[in-house]
């Protein structure tokens, strides 16, 4: 039973650390790979150390046994909170991967040593091993069957620390009439009742480490039901994350922000009716609202909670000046395709600021049948101004965003501006007549001028168009390109931040 | 019920989720089990005696069950003892089926302003294979759930297409641009094979692990497919064509008929292990039938028929949509409840009337018999039930017992929330099911949240008649059990997702396009009317497709109005 335990038990943390490393390192192949590797060479490092313990092996077993339950049991919290805090993460992680195997190593070899007396070495060989990889078996099996869905990494982990530890208990009890041990008892009780706790209250230790994984105290962290809302502080920034994806740094966003309204709604005629799709910050709404021309802007979010956030928590309603109070601005709670289909109203100035098409459900949003939906929403002589991704780090995905405007028949002008939080970002102004670089932008901006704007129409080698397929609801090639091109950038060091 | 392009055509094989490998024992009756078991235990498991342990606490917070089909109304045809009807109603044409067949019967009838017809249905709703359901989530499908774009030679399906508002434009070719909101859309199709989903359900992938091997069997695979393509006779026949009656009858091709697509990769040498699995995986999914009992032609026309690259049109209800299309327009002419239980072609001479057909019918709902007079019957039911209505049919008999057919188990699942990253088609590799589809994958909302996965399982098994006892014997309980064996080895958190099942019964969903059977004799004579009698059902293609049931609708409405001189323009 205790050989089936701690097999089980010794397998499921080499998972736990693979899975872990490749949670947060990515690259799942290499991760396992080199934890296994490290791990079976820590294991070999233990079994040859085991030949040094001589006297008292049941005292040293029980001692291996609390040791690996607390050690192997708080794996997992320990890699998540290191990887928040610790630079040289993988520092940790082997460490933590050598030291449970080596201690993992001197199980057996205790055990066998211990039980030789009792046993012919031939039935003590076939049982011991037998249980072993019978333990093993069950631990693989139990993984990624029942632990990583149903109880999670951080519980699992301090579960089997638990049953490392009770198999320490256990065997305190059985040798109890050859060797009384109450202090070693007292030792393995109170790491029993540490991993209990720790199994008990996982899930807020989960939250904990997630705090650590932004570099900024976190000041509002709250779940919708369609994201995670994080906003961190320091020294005067503010950074908004959806799902741990930043979406601006209030540093630098008026240049995003500017660039993204400006070029567009400058060169519209007369624009009375603007309409926000996405952006439930607030602050392309800022920006509109500097336009005295603009009457009604309406402002459609998926999420209820943004807008709330955005519009009446004083410290971030001050991040867009309050626009979303504005007598002149509407608040829609809803989701801009099928919202788009309901109405009847149309815009002479239209923002389409989503999020990335980083899966299939944002891919629909820049769509040719999406963008002939906005099209029959455009007033004559309306433009429509599209936030499309980096051209720089995903140039397919940003080319591949203007040809598919153009397949629609609307003409497409592509401009780019430098974001620092982001990098270089790409925007497109689509227009039923080709567009022109307007000469004049309202007063208080910091980002645009007549120059400026026109540079930014100018794209460098490094972002010139590439041949591209159009993106439609049936191939969604947009999705594999954006994947292709972010996939690429954080591989490559160069390009990291 | 999916069709495919061929295999080389469709996806990236870029693995989604990457999964520690886990393998679950299928659960339910297989193929093989039954094989194994002889018939003596499959008569016993077909009696109840199941192996598997009883289920009796039942699926706890699940709501749902056995929906549908009126097996028992169905079977008192069998029994007989009906009484003699004392109402009668006169009508130009009475159409006895509102499956495909049927419906398309009618459409075509009332598009050409004949409009003295009606159109009998023994269930409560028309639409055979493509009915659907509707609950508070989603529309979605009971049978059929989507229409490859139409060939050419298809132009009755491009007719009602155009009709229904799917035809965006025509392109310089003159070729229908379809309304992009209708094809599939991406994700169109993921299979779960070596603990992984992997995008895409091409051939190419799957061989991938088999090493050199199965990819070079791929290739003779493929340049096969390609070859039967580009096929013409010498008067421009396709070797497979889309409907089976415009296809070539050169005797080189019509001798796949006579052997098993088993029977064609055995002889041709390909051994290997997934390609099998695939095209076994296709011949279930189309006709119900295994690599073993799927003809070797109809193995061919799947691939064959179609052009490379087609797209599929599919909307939540899947070929529901079709079906409301035409309820629309002839939806007046259908009575429901109907259960015909003798049709007789009558002479002229009798008493100075002209030729013309009498149709007794029980009318379920209020249990009394009505005698339709007509001029001509358009008798689109299953053809297994002729020999049981239509006096002194078959004249003589060319085998009589030639009609055979799959049973299947179609469930739709609702769920709180879609499994992660599914695709449209979800399918799972050595399954004896042939996955699931999502209701809610046209649905152009970015928001998670609630859907219906139709879940197919054809009882594929060499005896359909010791399949369909044995589905009969299954409680609501079993199915679920089964379907969460299944699903669990892709889907650990499966049951946690589900909130209601409903489950139907299809005794006899599809024509088995078993060897012999398409080029045989009974099927080629089953167009041949009977007096004043005219078939349509898709029984008639020997396989089970919208396309083939649309067809032979519209040609036996044209032949009735040409009998009736009544003028019309061909469809076809």
């Amino acid at each position: 039973m205790s050989v089936f335990t701690i097999a089980t038990c010794g397998l499921i943390y080499e998972l736990l650390a693979g899975t872990i490393a490749s949670y947060l390192l990515g690259d799942s192949v290499t991760q396992f790979s080199t934890i296994i590797g490290v791990y079976l060479f820590a294991m070999g490092v233990g079994s040859y150390l085991s030949r040094f313990f001589q006297r008292d092996l049941i005292t040293r077993f029980i001692e291996i046994e609390i040791l690996v339950g607390v050690i192997g049991g708080i794996s997992s919290p320990v890699l998540f909170f290191a990887f928040g805090q610790i630079d040289a993460f993988r520092v940790v992680l082997y460490g933590w991967v050598t030291a449970t195997g080596v201690l993992v190593g001197l199980e057996i070899p205790f055990l066998i040593r211990i039980l030789e007396d009792q046993f012919p070495l031939r039935d003590l060989v076939s049982k011991v091993l037998s249980l072993d990889y019978l333990g093993a078996l069950a631990a693989s099996l139990l993984f990624p069957l029942w632990l990583v869905p149903q109880v999670g990494l951080m519980r699992s982990s301090f579960v089997f620390g638990v049953l490392n530890v009770l198999v320490a208990v256990w065997t305190c009890h059985l040798f109890s009439r050859q060797h009384r041990r109450p202090w070693l008892t007292a030792q393995a009780y109170v790491a029993l009742v540490l991993l209990f706790v720790g199994a008990v209250f996982s899930d807020d230790l989960m939250e904990r480490s997630e705090r650590q994984l932004y570099e900024d105290p976190v000041i509002l962290s709250r779940s919708s039901p369609y994201q995670r809302i994080v906003l961190t502080q320091k020294e005067g920034e503010v950074r908004l994350f959806l799902n741990g994806d930043l979406q601006f740094s209030s540093l630098d966003e008026y240049r995003y922000h500017e660039a993204l309204v400006h070029p567009g709604l400058a060169a519209v005629a007369a624009p009375r009716r603007a309409l926000v799709l996405g952006g439930g910050d607030g602050m392309a709404v800022r920006e509109i609202l500097k336009d005295d021309r603009v009457e009604q802007i309406t402002l459609v979010d998926l999420d209820p909670m943004m807008t709330e956030i955005f519009a009446e928590h004083d410290g971030f309603a001050a991040l867009n000046d309050y626009a979303l109070q504005a007598p002149r601005v509407e608040l829609v709670t809803a989701d801009a395709f099928i919202w788009l289909e309901d109405q009847a109203a149309s815009y002479d100035f239209i923002v389409v600021d989503f999020p990335d098409p980083s899966n299939y459900s944002l891919g629909k949003l820049y769509t040719t049948t999406f963008y002939q939906r906005l099209a029959a929403h455009l007033n004559p002589g309306g433009l429509l101004a599209i936030q499309s991704t980096s051209p720089l780090v995903s140039r397919q995905a940003f080319w591949c965003i203007v040809e598919t405007v153009r397949a629609t028949g609307l003409h497409a002008a592509p401009y780019h501006a430098s974001v620092p939080s982001f990098g270089e970002w790409g925007f497109i102004v689509a227009s039923r007549a080709p567009f022109r670089v307007p000469e004049r932008f309202p007063d208080g901006l910091r980002f645009l001028t007549p120059a400026v704007a026109r540079s930014l129409f100018e794209f460098p080698p490094d972002m010139a168009s590439v041949p591209v397929e159009v993106n439609h609801l049936n191939n969604q090639i947009l999705v594999h390109y954006h994947r292709d091109g972010w996939d690429q950038y954080v591989r490559t060091p160069l390009a990291t931040e | 019920m999916t069709r495919r392009t061929p295999p080389s055509t469709q996806g990236t094989g870029a693995p989604l989720r990457p999964a520690i490998a886990a393998k679950a024992p299928k659960t339910g009756l297989t193929r093989r089990d039954l094989l194994r078991l002889g018939p003596a235990a499959a008569a016993a498991v077909a009696a109840g005696c199941s192996p598997r342990a009883p289920l009796d606490s039942g699926h706890v917070g699940i709501g749902g069950a056995i929906v549908g089909a009126s097996h028992q109304t169905g079977h008192r045809l069998r029994e007989g003892g009906l009484p003699e009807p004392r109402t009668t109603r006169d009508v130009g044409v009475v159409i006895l089926g509102g499956g495909m067949a049927g419906l398309s019967a009618a459409w075509k009838l009332a598009k050409s302003g004949f409009d003295d017809f009606a159109l009998l249905e023994l269930e409560a709703d028309a639409g055979g294979n493509a009915r659907w359901g509707q609950n508070e989530v989603s529309a979605y499908p009971w049978g059929a759930h989507y229409l490859p774009v139409p060939p050419v030679e298809a132009p009755a399906v491009r007719e009602l297409l155009d009709e229904m508002g799917l035809v965006q434009a025509y392109g310089p070719d003159d070729e229908p641009i379809y309304d992009p909101r209708h094809l599939c859309h991406a994700p169109q199709e993921r299979v779960f094979i070596d603990g992984q989903w992997r995008e895409g359900l091409s051939a190419r992938d799957l061989l991938d692990p088999e090493g050199t091997g199965g990819v070079a069997v791929l290739a003779e695979f493929e340049a096969q497919v390609r070859a039967y393509q580009n096929y013409r006779d010498a008067q421009g026949r396709r070797a497979f064509a889309l409907p089976v009656a415009e296809s070539t009858t050169a005797a080189e091709i019509l001798a796949l008929d006579d052997m098993s697509m088993r029977d064609y990769f055995d002889r041709a040498g390909w051994s290997s292990e997934r390609l099998r699995w695939y095209v076994d995986y296709c011949c279930r999914d189309d006709y119900g039938c295994t690599l073993e009992t799927t003809s070797a032609w109809a193995g061919w026309h799947y691939f064959c028929s179609r052009p490379i690259n087609g797209e599929y049109l599919t909307w939540p209800e899947g070929n529901g949509r079709i079906v409301r299309h035409l309820m629309d327009r002839v939806g007046d002419h259908v009575r429901a409840g109907m259960l015909v239980y003798r049709l007789r072609s009558t002479s002229g001479d009798d008493n100075g009337s002209s030729a013309g057909v009498e149709a007794d019918v029980l009318d379920t709902q209020t249990d009394t018999p009505v005698r339709y007079r007509a001029r001509r019957a358009i008798y689109a039911l299953p053809r297994f039930t002729a020999g049981h209505v239509i006096e002194g049919y078959p004249p003589s008999d060319p085998g009589a017992n030639a009609f055979t057919y799959c049973p299947w188990m179609v469930a739709n699942l609702t769920v709180d929330r879609l499994p992660d990253g599914a695709a449209w088609d979800n399918v799972l590799y050595d399954s004896p099911s042939l996955g699931y589809v999502v209701a809610t994958h046209q649905n152009l909302r970015v928001t998670p949240g609630p859907s219906v996965l139709t879940y197919y399982r054809p009882l594929s098994i060499p005896n359909p008649e010791v399949a369909r006892a044995w589905m009969l014997e299954q409680r609501w309980d079993d199915w679920v059990s089964m379907i969460f064996a299944d699903l669990a080895q892709a889907h650990p958190e499966i049951e946690s997702l589900v909130r209601h099942i409903d489950v139907m019964l299809w005794g006899h969903a599809m024509i088995r396009p078993v060897p012999g059977f398409v080029w045989g004799e009974a099927r080629r004579r089953a167009v041949d009317p009977h007096g004043a009698i005219r078939f349509a059902h898709s029984d008639m293609s020997g396989i089970s497709l919208f396309e083939e049931a649309q067809y032979h609708g519209v040609r036996a409405a044209e032949a009735v109005m040409d009998d009736l001189g009544h003028a019309h323009q061909s469809s076809l």
